[in-house]
């Protein structure tokens, strides 16, 4: 496992401590769960989203790639 | 945890369900486990294959509102001079357009892996795989 050194505020500091003390964790501990719970909570975010546009997906005759490069300019 | 980089090919597939690559595409766009992203040149080229091949301008705004989800997931990397010069560099290399290439200088600066239906010049140059690789063992 790699070790960064992380630039916060004060305060934000504080909160991570208290929330370290509060579920008998380390510090380090609490900000690898959050960070790890935000990712996660923003892929499923992005996921949930994508069901929703892809609901109206229509057909367009296939070959993405070739319809890629026959619209590009000059071609 | 994988990151991937997509290409116009795959967003524009997921919407097709005509296009050999939709299931997989599909399958890239919805799945939780993987972070997302893409070149800024993707808005455009997605634009473009709605309006001029599929003829169907009003698909822009869904089309554009994927990339935005993806933007809001791993980001949408900015085509920078030096990720450019990158790019010249591999299409000269490998005999591809600088627009292709412009998507493997963008995986290889990022470090992500990329993701594409286009066979002639990316899959088959060991450049990128295809959305149906991404699960497979």
């Amino acid at each position: 496992m790699a070790k960064v050194m992380v630039s916060m505020p004060d305060d934000l500091l504080a909160e991570v401590d208290a929330e370290a003390s509060r579920t008998g964790s380390t510090r380090s501990a609490v900000m690898r769960d959050f960070a790890d719970a935000a990712l996660r909570r923003r892929r499923a975010d992005r996921a949930a989203a994508m069901q929703k546009l892809l609901a109206a997906a229509s057909p367009h005759g296939g070959s993405a790639a070739e319809q890629v490069k026959a619209t590009r300019p000059g071609q | 945890m994988t990151t991937l980089l997509l290409d116009a090919s795959v967003v524009l597939a997921a919407f097709d369900p005509e296009d050999d690559h939709h299931r997989s595409a599909n399958a890239l766009l919805v799945d939780p486990s993987l972070t997302l992203t893409t070149l800024d040149l993707v808005r455009y080229e997605v634009a473009n294959v709605a309006v001029r091949a599929w003829r169907a301008p009003k698909t822009v705004a869904s089309l554009l509102a994927a990339v935005e989800r993806i933007a809001d997931d791993g980001g949408v990397i900015e085509s920078t001079a030096a990720l450019l010069e990158r790019a010249a560099e591999l299409a000269e290399q490998h005999t591809i357009s600088v627009y292709d290439a412009a998507y493997a200088a963008a995986a290889d600066q990022a470090d992500r892996r990329l993701v594409s239906c286009d066979d002639r010049d990316l899959v088959s140059k060991a450049l990128a795989i295809h959305p149906a690789s991404v699960h497979s063992p």
